[in-house]
């Protein structure tokens, strides 16, 4: 027995090594992109270092400054103070609540034609922190494909990822999951989880499209530059409020809808919404925000 | 059967890093100049580059046309020997048309091909120069 209990927490300990093993370089990457969002918006003072080309005024007037941690799942509004007015306007009477009601009707009422519903497959809607998962065999998995899954295993068609249904399911799980409290906790726990996550970040980081822009060049060294009237939004906390009322949709659209719309101003054929390509960003991406706040579904511009 | 399957995927590999390196070490201007080489010479650079572009997931699309279409299209003007290609493409579902010169569509369609690898081969070298923590420093 006693044999037994030391295997069982040998074996205890040596997966937690590896899940330490398989998630360090993802755990060094976040600590420095937090290092670098919180040093870039600490403070005015030296500020033209990182905004070379912003007028003096803009920086003395419309940012905020010593932001930490949990201001960023705000995205661009947690430094930029004229959005942010406008933002907490629009929010007065935020047009996704009938989202979030739709999505609940479909999660609590839908009935396939098995008898069987959405409840079946997810007992607790609060998993939008959850997901993306890497599952083995299968690869990342987000939470639209598993949407997708749940109603093919119960032999329904799938939905469209981009919008629609898709998007007011997840509304209703990132409510449910705003609701509780629940954070950002992506898992990398195998040596396959860990490339995924790399061939994100390749991705991420990759100058594409006839324009030679990376994902960074926006969202990491242009966090909080303006591109004509708007600040690009930072990749720390870059998905936590997904899915989005975005005014440009006039409609809610999830995270692979903007993605899709990025590559487009990229100057790329886009990839599908179920594409290897497009699970291994998010996952990437995701996990770019793993302790953060679920602060959707919210609007954006 | 598996060790031919096996010799045909790392030739496979071999072709596709040969295209890649290929692109880019050419000098674009000279390759896409279409008053020097004419423009069909022009175009079959782009059909040569492209299929990789596509492959790899790099393809370039510019204003919702990819360069597929100004190559399926430039190549259909060229054959019935037209100074103009007028390109159909679809932007959210609505089809629509564009006009091009055939020397500056021929022109366009090589340079994205060629630059869309060449993109990739840089981009080995400086991916890791924009991350915080590796590469990038401020």
């Amino acid at each position: 027995m006693r044999k037994t209990i030391v295997a069982g927490l040998l074996i205890g300990a040596f997966s937690v090594l590896s899940a330490g093993e398989f998630d360090a370089q993802a755990n060094k990457d976040l600590k420095a992109l937090k290092e670098y969002m919180e040093k870039k918006f600490a403070t005015r003072k030296g500020a033209e270092s990182y905004f070379p080309y912003t007028p003096k005024e803009e920086l003395d007037k419309n940012f905020k400054w010593g932001l930490k941690g949990d201001d960023f799942r705000l995205g661009s509004y947690a430094y930029n103070k004229n959005g942010k007015e406008q933002y907490d306007e629009m929010n007065e009477m935020p047009p996704y609540e009938d989202n979030i009601d739709a999505g609940e009707e479909l999660y609590k009422n839908t009935k396939f034609k098995n008898g069987k519903s959405f409840k079946d497959c997810f007992p607790d809607p609060a998993i939008k922190g959850e997901y993306p998962k890497f599952v083995k065999g299968k690869g990342v998995v987000t939470l639209a494909d598993a949407i997708n899954a749940c109603l093919k295993e119960n032999g329904e068609k799938p939905w469209d990822m981009a919008k629609g249904k898709m998007a007011d399911l997840e509304a209703f799980f990132a409510h449910a999951s705003k609701e509780k409290g629940k954070r950002y906790h992506i898992v990398i726990n195998s040596k396959e989880a860990a490339a995924a996550y790399e061939d994100g970040k390749k991705i991420y980081y990759s100058q594409r499209g006839y324009l030679k822009l990376s994902c960074a060049n926006c969202h990491v060294q242009g966090a909080g530059k303006r591109v004509r009237n708007e600040y690009l939004s930072p990749l720390y906390g870059q998905v936590t409020h997904f899915p989005v009322y975005r005014l440009a949709w006039e409609e809610l659209g999830t995270l692979q809808r903007r993605i899709k719309g990025c590559e487009k101003n990229q100057g790329e054929t886009t990839h599908k919404l179920d594409s290897k390509w497009m699970r291994d960003l998010i996952y990437f991406l995701t996990y770019m925000s793993n302790g953060l706040p679920v602060d959707g579904p919210d609007i954006r511009k | 059967m598996r060790k031919l399957a096996l010799v045909t995927a790392f030739c496979a590999g071999l072709f596709a890093n040969n295209l890649v390196d290929e692109a880019a070490k050419l000098d674009v201007k000279k390759v896409c100049d279409v008053k020097a080489n004419g423009a069909a010479k022009v175009l079959e650079v782009a059909k040569k580059f492209n299929p990789e572009a596509v492959k790899l997931g790099v393809e370039f699309t510019r204003l919702g046309i990819s360069n597929r279409a100004y190559i399926k299209y430039t190549e259909e003007a060229i054959k019935a020997k037209k100074k103009e290609v007028v390109i159909k493409y679809k932007v959210k579902g609505e089809e629509k048309t564009k006009k091009f010169p055939t020397d500056f569509a021929a022109w366009r369609a090589c340079v994205f091909a060629i630059r869309a690898l060449a993109q990739v081969k840089e981009a080995e070298k400086t991916w890791r120069l924009a991350i915080p923590g590796d590469g990038f420093k401020y």
